[in-house]
């Protein structure tokens, strides 16, 4: 067996291969879902931060659009489930399609002026929203719950009966409500990033004046991904707080956790599929694992040095980097473009293939093909 | 000893070498033209030279080879270029422009008569000297950028397609500016070109390139009427 | 009318740190075609620097000093090893070095200095009585003193840009980088100059305005200061430092007076006021107020 393996896109040995791939992230996830409660509720979160990483890579990975407030939409998506659970009784996976809306309108309105706000501006403008977001919610403490927090009633947040799963079992049941978000989610970019959509953002990502010449709707485009972007991060968010059932702004949704989210994609690799998820794991385990060193500062250091050193020596991330290692094991070719019948040329299959052509065809149409051919 | 002697010079973008081993020389006070069509390399030609671009391959200023790669030691050994696009400092004023010419230079008053000099040669700037050279028009700007270069009274001048964008009248203006400094400073010159006709009226030497390579060289004269020309511009 | 008086200095004094802020970061967007994020961070950690040299006893005037030349040093070296060599590879590169660089210098003050709330001692008399009535309003001497030596820094920073060789050296190569290293200019060591400058700028606008507040410096003191910087030099266009100033004390002055006389304004947004302003400026125009409209070439 020659390396590297080619394998034609679309076909079926491709198929199998990806199929494959899922039935071995199925197993991990199931394998997983077997570890004890701390575990389950580690992992959970570190998920979600996945999920919140994933839907940062639509704004930043693929479409450049920098963006260091993603904590005000994983903040906005959480308190907005805690509200309407605490204060007005929702079901709390019902109030994640009103987090979403929320957070996509609000990503929107970031993205508005975008056709006249150019990379850093954009930057600067996030930066202003993960710095404003505590502090609007502590501004409302009658609605939020201001600087002592939001506490959600234990009681709100137990798995529904038809889930099957039992209130001791519950961390089962946040675990795979992350993991499953999480998969739809990557199910959800992947398709998206490999559509035309995903075409037009990488091309206002690499040279907006010419996708813009070429007919990408700038504006549109950078505005529909920062509010795809910031609704699944909301949607994180919501289910962060069902998770931990109390949410303090002040500790939870500022600045910090916004750094956090670009280092674990640039960790992941930015604009790869799986990155945010080896990002998220990331951003969660490996400052836990160093916790022995001072609290806070170390990891907000080690995630400043980690930040520089990735830029320079490994860009691609640890998920480009593997893409790129695996490309000499494994290549998937596009399919070879198929001609329209009838026509002829230099390009074209012989008239042995096309017997309609070559009867209709002129005497002197071979000499004629010849000359193209040295053309 | 030539002023500038190019030897075996190789260069390119990225993974893509685009120059494979030009070798050209020019001597003091000469006029010599680089021919060729589009993507034959003269543009890469003259950033490798000035010092934009990495290179290998030796490029020396009267004998003396070029130490680093950076444009600081060609401008310091005498040469100025002018780029393709002109490279004018929009946010400038046009005085402004040339002062920055004349950053290596330390004579003021010297300097101060140059600014002089170059308003007389082209009245158009003289009339906007706190213009920002942003707001001229392309012909406008292409006499600023031969005068900013020409501030640092350069011994080899390099223009990098003067005419490009220009309307016909304007250029012939720009090549007898060229042709008085020539004859007047004895400032050598080093001028690519797509106008093969009027470049070929300037110059004394011509080499045409194709592909990367100095496909043939001679007198400017020999090679006006010869099929090299054609050949080199159209394919046939 | 004293209060007003009493808030519009107030507003002045925060307009002016504000305003050089603005300048610092207007100024190596101008060098350099890039914000840097870490601005605030740098003025941050000179400003820390400051403070620990007084608590052994240097004289506060030798300590700023020190935090100017030390903020040079850092400005200048993170121009030539973080941001040189990367931003070949695109302004996302850039942007998140910066990043990286910020969260850095922020770790480092706590690691350093501790993450308590921290007094900075002011340059001038800065006590209850220190003050001069005008009409019936106070204007501490320390606002006075810091309005001077702000106005000092701008003037000096304009007569450098539009009066000096070398500010003609560093306006070419923020106008035209491959033109000016043509002309033989210098370009590394004046992209080094414009970071160096813009960070001693920045530490002397921290140590200036820290002690204007009592137990003000702490770790979280300079992202609103870095927002509000940000929002002053987007509104007078990137590229003007006259621009950055005015909108600075502008909107020292409207942050002050805004909540005041417009009740439903709590104390407590003004960030939110700022990303408002931002977001308001760049949609109406984008080249702020005194900036100049960039044309790109495909």
């Amino acid at each position: 067996m020659s390396m590297p393996l080619v394998v034609q896109e679309r076909s079926a040995a491709h198929r199998g291969l990806q199929a494959a791939g899922i039935v071995v992230l199925a197993a991990l996830a199931v394998w997983a879902s077997t570890a004890n409660q701390f575990v389950l509720g580690q992992l959970t979160v570190a998920l979600l931060y996945a999920t919140a990483i994933a839907g940062l890579n639509l704004a930043t990975g693929y479409t450049g659009q920098l963006s260091i407030g993603h904590s005000a939409f994983f903040g906005l998506g959480a308190y907005t489930t805690g509200i309407l659970v605490a204060s007005h009784n929702w079901n709390p996976l019902v109030t994640l399609i009103p987090a979403a809306l929320l957070c996509f309108a609000t990503g929107l309105l970031v993205g508005l002026p975008s056709l006249r706000i150019r990379g850093i501006n954009l930057a600067l403008v996030t930066l202003a929203l993960a710095v404003a977001f505590p502090e609007l919610v502590d501004r409302f403490p009658g609605f939020t719950g201001g600087q002592i927090g939001l506490d959600i009633s234990v009681f709100q947040l137990l798995p529904p009966h038809w889930t099957g799963i039992s209130v001791a079992d519950r961390f089962q049941y946040y675990y795979w409500l992350s993991a499953g978000l999480l998969a739809i989610v990557l199910v959800l970019c992947a398709t998206l990033t490999r559509s035309r959509a995903g075409l037009a953002m990488r091309a206002v990502r690499d040279r907006e004046t010419a996708a813009a010449a070429m007919g990408v709707n700038l504006a549109w485009t950078k505005m529909a991904t920062f509010g795809l972007s910031g609704a699944i991060t909301g949607v994180a968010g919501g289910i962060f707080a069902i998770y931990l059932g109390s949410l303090s702004a002040d500790s939870s949704f500022t600045l910090t956790l916004s750094i956090t989210l670009i280092t674990g994609l640039v960790i992941g690799g930015v604009a790869t599929t799986l990155g945010p998820v080896i990002g998220g794991l990331a951003v969660y385990f490996v400052p836990y694992w160093t916790e022995n060193l001072r609290q806070g500062e170390a990891s907000e250091l080690i995630f400043g040095v980690v930040l520089i050193a990735l830029m320079f020596v490994m860009p691609e991330g640890l998920m480009g980097l593997a893409i790129r290692l695996s490309r000499r094991v494994l290549r998937v070719e596009p399919q070879p473009p198929v001609y329209p019948r009838g026509r002829s040329g230099p390009l074209h299959p012989t008239d042995a293939d096309h017997p309609a052509a070559r009867d209709s065809a002129p005497a002197t149409a071979p000499d004629h093909r010849q000359e193209r051919n040295t053309a | 000893m030539s002023l500038l002697q190019v030897e075996d010079l190789h260069a390119g973008y990225g993974q893509a070498e685009v120059l494979h081993g030009i070798s050209l020389a020019v001597e003091p006070g000469e006029v010599v033209v680089i021919l060729g069509a589009n993507g034959a390399g003269k543009t890469t030609t003259m950033r490798a030279v000035a010092g934009l671009i990495g290179r290998r391959g030796a490029v020396s200023i009267d004998g003396a080879a070029l130490s680093s790669h950076e444009p600081g030691a060609a401008v310091a050994a005498g040469l100025a270029l002018v780029p393709q696009g002109r490279g004018t400092f929009t946010k400038l004023t046009v005085t402004e422009n040339l002062l920055v010419g004349a950053t290596r230079r330390r004579d003021k008053a010297e300097v101060a008569r140059d600014i002089e000099r170059w308003y007389e040669v082209f009245p158009a700037l003289g009339r906007r000297t706190g213009q920002a050279a942003g707001t001229m028009s392309g012909g406008e700007q292409q006499m600023l950028a031969i005068a900013r270069a020409l501030m640092s009274r350069p011994r080899l001048l390099l223009c990098d397609e003067p005419s490009l964008g220009l309307a016909p009248q304007i250029v012939r203006g720009v090549f007898d500016v060229l042709r008085q400094v020539n004859a007047d400073d004895g400032t050598a010159m080093l001028i690519v070109e797509q106008n093969a006709e009027l470049a070929l009226d300037l110059a004394s030497r011509v080499y045409v390139l194709e592909v990367g390579r100095v496909v043939s060289s001679g007198a400017a004269d020999e090679l006006r009427d010869s099929d090299t020309i054609r050949r080199a511009y159209l394919g046939y | 009318m004293e209060i007003f008086l009493d808030r519009l200095f107030d507003g002045l004094s925060n307009g002016a740190i504000y305003a050089t802020l603005a300048l610092a970061l207007v100024m190596v967007y101008r060098a350099t075609g890039t914000i840097n994020f870490a601005q605030g961070e740098m003025a941050l950690f000179t400003t820390y620097l400051a403070w620990g040299l007084t608590t052994h006893n240097v004289p506060v005037w030798v300590a700023l000093l020190a935090a100017a030349a030390a903020g040079f040093l850092l400005g200048a070296v993170s121009e030539r090893t973080l941001v040189r060599p990367i931003e070949k590879r695109g302004l996302l590169a850039t942007l998140i070095v910066l990043l990286g660089l910020f969260s850095v210098l922020n770790a480092a003050d706590g690691l350093l200095w501790g993450r308590g709330n921290q007094s900075m001692p002011s340059l001038f008399p800065n006590t209850l009585t220190s003050y001069v009535s005008v009409l019936g309003a106070r204007l501490y001497w320390a606002n006075i003193g810091v309005w001077l030596l702000v106005a000092a820094v701008v003037g000096l920073m304009f007569a450098l840009f539009n009066r000096t060789p070398l500010g003609l050296q560093m306006r070419a190569t923020a106008n035209n980088r491959e033109s000016a290293a043509l002309s033989g200019i210098p370009v590394g060591r004046i992209l080094m100059l414009g970071w160096g400058l813009s960070a001693a700028i920045g530490a002397v606008a921290g140590v200036l305005f820290t002690p204007l507040t009592p137990d003000s410096l702490s770790l979280g003191e300079m992202f609103p200061l870095l927002i509000y910087a940000s929002a002053a030099a987007l509104f007078g266009g990137l590229d003007s430092p006259g621009g950055a100033v005015v909108a600075g004390l502008l909107l020292g002055v409207v942050e002050v007076l805004l909540p005041a006389y417009v009740p439903a304004v709590g104390g407590q947004l003004q960030e939110a006021i700022a990303f408002v302003a931002i977001v308001a400026v760049l949609l109406l125009r984008p080249q702020g107020l005194f900036g100049s409209k960039e044309v790109e070439r495909v």
